[in-house]
C-alpha cells in the first residue's frame, strides 16, 4: 500500500460510522429535530456494544446492544422534546452530557473485554489494485451501508410515512391539519435516528477499534450534523459530506506520519469549518426543513 | 334509508337536510362563542354563513368538522343523530373543510399534498392522475409535479379544494375563500363551486363577510351575530342592504354596560360634534403596498391621514390587514410601495425602532406578544420602551426605574401591589394600563391603538376608551383600529373602512350610516 491508498483507506473507515449516524440524522431533521443527542446516541451506542460483546462473548450481539442504547436515548429525547415539549436543545445537550458522564464511569468500574467483528473481504473485488482494499475490505457491518442507504432514501423520498415526515419537519400545522399525528412521527423518525446512531456508535467500538475508551466518539456526533448541513439536507450531501470529514480526519492521523508539519487542531476543525462556509453558499437556495428545531404543539390556529 | 325503510322514511329521508345542527351552545370561558344556533343545510344547496368577526361562525364550523366540542345541542347529517366526536367522525359522515389558511405544505409538489393523510402506499401516478382528473372535472387546472411553493395562491387553493374534492365529500365547507384571491381568481372558484352542487349533487357552506359573494353565489344565507343566529334569508328574495343592515345590527347602541355607566354619552357628543379637520396631518400612509414573507398581500395600496387632535377609527372586519396597518407603525412590516410620513417628515418602515424616533407610540393588538413582556416587572415593562431617562452611562438606576413607575403608576390608576409586581400577575385591563402610559409617557406625535380593549372587563373598557379620548384632546393624533364597531363609533372623529388591505371608504362620525358602514365592511365600496 501506498501512501494515497494508506490514506484512502483510512479515510473510509474513519467515514463509516459517520455514515451509519448520519443516515439517522437525516431522517431525524427531515422530521424537524434537530437531533443534537446524536451524540449521545452514539456514545452510548458504542459503550453498549463493548459491554454487551464482552458479557456475550459476541461482538455481533455487541452491534445489537449498541442499537438499543441509541434506541433508548431516542425514546427519552422524543418523549421529552415531542411529547412534553421541551426544549429540544436542552434535552439534547443533557442527554450528551448525561451519557458521557455514565459511560465513563461504568467504563472504569467495568472491565470489559476486547471483543471485535471480523473483517469481510468481498471475493476478487478487494484484489482490485487500489479500489479494492479501500472499498472492499472492511468489518462485515460496514457493507450493511449498502442496504440501509437505499432503504432511507427509499423511506424518506417514496414512502408514505416519509411523505408524513418531510411534511411534519416542513409545515407541522398544515400536516397536522390533514391528520398526521406529527409529534408521533417525530418521535419515529428519532427513533430510526437512535437505531441508525447506535449501530454507528458499535461499529466505532466493536468494529473499528474493539474496546471502549472514555469519551471515544468525541464529538463525532456534532461532526454528523454538521455533514447533514453540509450536505444541505440531502442524503448523498450529508454522505458526501461524511466522507470529506473522514478524509480530513484521515489527513489529520497521517499527515504528521509523513512528516509533514501541519497543525493537527486545524484539521480538528476543519469538518465545521466546512459545514459553515456550506450554509454560507447554500443560505439562500438550500434551507433546512422549514420548521427545524420548533416544537409542535397542537392548537387550532 | 336502509332497506326496511318504509315509503315514508324515504320520503323524510328526501328532504331531510344534508346538515341540521339544533341548539348548538359552546362558550369559552366568560365568552359564549354560540348561543343555541340553529343551522339548517339543504342538500344540493350553496348555504352562506354571514356574520362579523366573533359572530361565531367558525366556532359552529369547528363543532361540525369536530375540531370543537359544543356544550350543548346535537348534529343531524341527512337526518341522522351524529355524535361529531372526531375529525375522523366529521370525515366519514362525508364533511371536509377548505381551510381559511391553507393546510398545504410548500415543500412538497402538488401530487405529493393532495395524497397528504391519506393511508396506505403513495401511488405517485395514481396521484397524479387523480390531480388531472378532479382538476378536469371541475376546471381546476393546475401542474401535479410543480412545488406548491411556486404557485400563486389562486393556484393553491385549486390545490387544496382538490385536496378536498379527492375524498368525495358530500358536504363542502369553505372559510373566507376569497380573502387572498383576485376578483377573476374568485369568480372561476364559484363558478367551480356552482359546477359541484349541480352535477355533482353536493352541499357547500360558504362563509363569507362579503355580501357580494353571499348575493351572487349562495342559494340561502344565516346571518349570525354575537354568536346567534340573527336571520335566515332566500338569497334570490334579499339584498346587500339588508344583508348589511343584519350583519351590523340595527341597533348599535347596544355599547353594552359602557353605555350604561353614563359616562360614555358625556364623551360621545362632543367628540361627534367637533370638527377636527383643522389640526395638521400628523400621520399620512400613502399607497403602502406589502406582501407577507409567503407572499400574501398584505396592504394593496392602503391610504390614510391622521390629524392632530382627532381619532380616526378603522374599521373592517378582521384579517383586511389590520394587523400589517399595526405592525408598519411598530416598524415590524417593510413596504414593496408607498410611504409613511410622520408629522410631515418620511420615515423609512421597518427599519427597527424608526417610527418610535419619529413620534408613533403603539399599544399593539396583542399586548402579550408584543405589548410587553410578561416575566418581566411592572416597572421594568413600564420603562422598555425608552431606557435613556432612567439610566445614565450605561447603568440603569434603580432608584430612578422606581420613581418613574410609581408615578406612571400613581398616574394611570394602575392597580399592582409594588412596582416590582411580575406583569403576568396583573390583570388583563391593568396590563393593557400599563402599556399604555408606557407608551403615552413616551409623549408621542401620534398614537396607534390596536383592539385596545380585546378581552377587558367594562371598568378596564371605560378607562382605556377615557384614555384613548383625553389623548386625542391633548393634541395627539390618534389611530384607532378595531373590528368592534362600536368601539369605534364611541370614539372615533372619523372612520375609515379597510377592506383587502386598502381603506375603501371615509366618512366623518357625524354622517355615519350603518347600512353604509355595513355595506363598506362587506366590500362594496358606497
Amino acid at each position: 500500500m501506498n501512501d494515497l491508498e494508506l490514506i484512502a483507506s483510512s479515510a473510509v473507515r474513519l467515514s463509516l460510522p459517520l455514515a451509519f449516524a448520519a443516515a439517522g440524522e437525516y431522517v431525524a431533521e427531515r422530521a424537524g429535530t434537530l437531533n443534537i443527542s446524536v451524540e449521545a446516541m452514539m456514545l452510548g451506542g458504542a459503550f453498549c456494544a463493548v459491554t454487551g460483546a464482552s458479557i456475550t462473548g459476541s461482538a455481533s450481539l455487541g452491534l445489537l446492544a449498541g442499537i438499543a442504547a441509541g434506541l433508548l436515548v431516542a425514546f427519552v429525547h422524543g418523549t421529552f422534546s415531542h411529547r412534553l415539549a421541551v426544549n429540544t436543545y436542552v434535552v439534547g445537550l443533557t442527554l450528551n452530557v448525561l451519557v458521557l458522564g455514565l459511560t465513563s464511569f461504568l467504563a472504569e468500574s467495568a472491565k470489559a473485554t476486547g471483543h471485535q467483528v471480523d473483517v469481510l473481504r468481498i471475493p476478487l473485488l478487494a484484489d482490485v489494485p487500489t479500489l479494492g482494499p479501500v472499498l472492499f475490505a472492511h468489518r462485515w457491518p460496514a457493507f450493511l451501508l449498502v442496504g440501509i442507504v437505499p432503504l432511507v432514501w427509499w423511506l424518506v423520498h417514496r414512502s408514505r410515512w416519509g411523505l408524513e415526515i418531510r411534511a411534519s419537519g416542513e409545515s407541522p400545522q398544515s400536516a397536522d391539519v390533514s391528520g398526521i399525528d406529527v409529534n408521533r412521527r417525530r418521535r419515529q423518525a428519532l427513533l430510526v435516528c437512535g437505531l441508525l446512531a447506535g449501530l454507528g456508535g458499535a461499529y466505532l467500538a466493536v468494529g473499528e477499534v474493539g474496546s471502549f475508551n472514555q469519551d471515544m466518539t468525541a464529538g463525532r456526533g456534532y461532526i454528523v450534523i454538521a455533514a447533514v448541513i453540509f450536505g444541505g439536507w440531502t442524503l448523498r450531501g450529508t454522505l458526501a459530506g461524511c466522507l470529506l470529514f473522514g478524509a480530513t480526519d484521515a489527513l489529520r492521523l497521517a499527515l504528521p506520519a509523513l512528516g509533514y508539519a501541519l497543525n493537527p487542531q486545524l484539521l480538528i476543525s476543519a469538518p465545521y469549518l466546512l459545514a459553515l462556509i456550506a450554509m454560507l453558499v447554500f443560505a439562500k437556495s438550500r434551507q433546512g426543513p422549514a420548521a427545524l428545531g420548533t416544537p409542535f404543539i397542537r392548537g387550532i390556529t | 334509508m336502509r332497506s326496511s325503510s318504509t315509503a315514508g322514511a324515504a320520503a323524510d329521508s328526501a328532504v331531510a337536510p344534508a346538515v341540521e345542527m339544533q341548539g348548538i351552545t359552546k362558550g369559552f370561558g366568560r365568552v359564549v362563542a354560540c348561543d343555541r344556533v340553529e343551522l339548517s343545510v339543504g342538500r344540493g344547496e350553496i348555504h352562506g354563513l354571514l356574520g362579523q368577526n366573533g359572530a361565531g361562525k367558525s366556532t359552529l364550523m369547528k363543532i361540525l368538522l369536530g375540531l370543537v366540542m359544543p356544550d350543548a345541542g346535537r348534529i343531524l347529517v341527512n337526518g341522522n343523530p351524529t355524535a361529531i366526536t372526531d375529525p375522523l367522525i366529521a370525515a366519514k359522515a362525508g364533511i371536509a373543510m377548505v381551510h381559511q389558511h391553507f393546510s398545504l405544505v410548500p415543500a412538497l409538489r402538488v401530487w405529493e399534498n393532495v395524497t397528504l393523510g391519506e393511508r396506505g402506499r403513495v401511488d405517485r401516478e395514481q396521484a397524479r392522475r387523480l390531480v388531472r382528473e378532479v382538476g378536469e372535472r371541475y376546471g381546476l387546472e393546475v401542474d401535479p409535479d410543480t412545488k406548491v411553493a411556486d404557485l400563486s395562491t389562486g393556484q393553491r387553493q385549486r390545490v387544496e379544494i382538490i385536496k378536498c374534492l379527492r375524498r368525495d365529500p358530500a358536504l363542502l365547507i369553505l372559510d373566507e375563500p376569497t380573502s387572498m384571491l383576485t376578483l377573476a381568481e374568485s369568480r372561476e372558484l364559484f363558478t367551480v363551486l356552482r359546477r359541484a352542487v349541480q352535477d355533482e349533487d353536493k352541499t357547500i357552506i360558504l362563509i363569507s363577510h362579503k355580501l357580494d359573494e353571499i348575493v351572487h353565489a349562495t342559494d340561502r344565507v344565516t346571518i349570525m351575530r354575537g354568536g346567534a343566529v340573527v336571520a335566515r334569508r332566500e338569497t334570490a328574495q334579499t339584498d346587500v342592504r339588508e344583508l348589511a343592515r343584519e350583519m351590523v345590527g340595527r341597533e348599535l347602541s347596544k355599547w353594552t354596560a359602557a353605555t350604561a355607566v353614563g359616562t360614555m354619552d358625556a364623551l360621545v357628543t362632543p367628540a361627534a360634534a367637533s370638527s377636527s379637520s383643522e389640526g395638521e396631518v400628523r400621520l399620512r400612509i400613502t399607497d403602502a403596498h406589502a406582501n407577507a414573507p409567503d407572499g400574501r398581500p398584505l396592504l394593496r395600496g392602503l391610504s390614510l391621514e391622521v390629524r392632530a387632535g382627532e381619532i380616526l377609527g378603522l374599521a373592517g372586519v378582521e384579517g383586511n390587514g389590520q394587523t400589517a396597518v399595526g405592525d408598519l407603525l411598530s416598524s415590524l412590516l417593510e413596504l414593496d410601495r408607498g410611504s409613511v410620513e410622520v408629522c410631515g417628515g418620511a420615515v423609512s418602515a421597518g427599519r427597527p425602532g424608526a417610527m418610535h424616533a419619529a413620534g408613533v407610540g403603539v399599544v399593539p393588538e396583542d399586548r402579550h406578544v408584543s405589548g410587553c413582556v410578561l416575566d418581566m416587572s411592572v416597572a421594568e415593562n413600564l420603562v422598555l420602551a425608552d431606557l435613556g431617562q432612567v439610566s445614565g452611562r450605561g447603568f440603569v438606576s434603580p432608584r430612578r426605574l422606581r420613581a418613574h413607575a410609581e408615578r406612571l403608576i400613581g398616574e394611570f390608576d394602575i392597580a399592582v401591589p409594588s412596582p416590582d409586581t411580575p406583569m403576568r400577575l396583573l390583570s388583563g385591563g391593568n396590563q393593557q394600563k400599563v402599556v399604555l402610559a408606557r407608551e403615552l409617557a413616551a409623549q408621542p406625535k401620534v398614537l396607534v391603538v390596536a383592539q385596545p380593549t380585546r378581552g377587558l372587563d367594562v371598568g378596564a373598557i371605560e378607562y382605556l376608551t377615557e384614555r384613548v379620548y383625553r389623548a386625542a384632546e391633548n393634541g395627539i393624533a390618534v389611530l384607532l383600529i378595531s373590528t368592534e364597531l362600536e368601539e369605534i363609533l364611541t370614539l372615533a372623529h372619523r372612520v375609515a373602512v379597510i377592506h383587502r388591505g386598502a381603506v375603501i371608504g371615509e366618512m366623518s362620525r357625524a354622517d355615519v350610516d350603518v347600512e353604509r358602514l355595513g355595506l363598506m365592511m362587506g366590500g362594496q365600496a358606497a
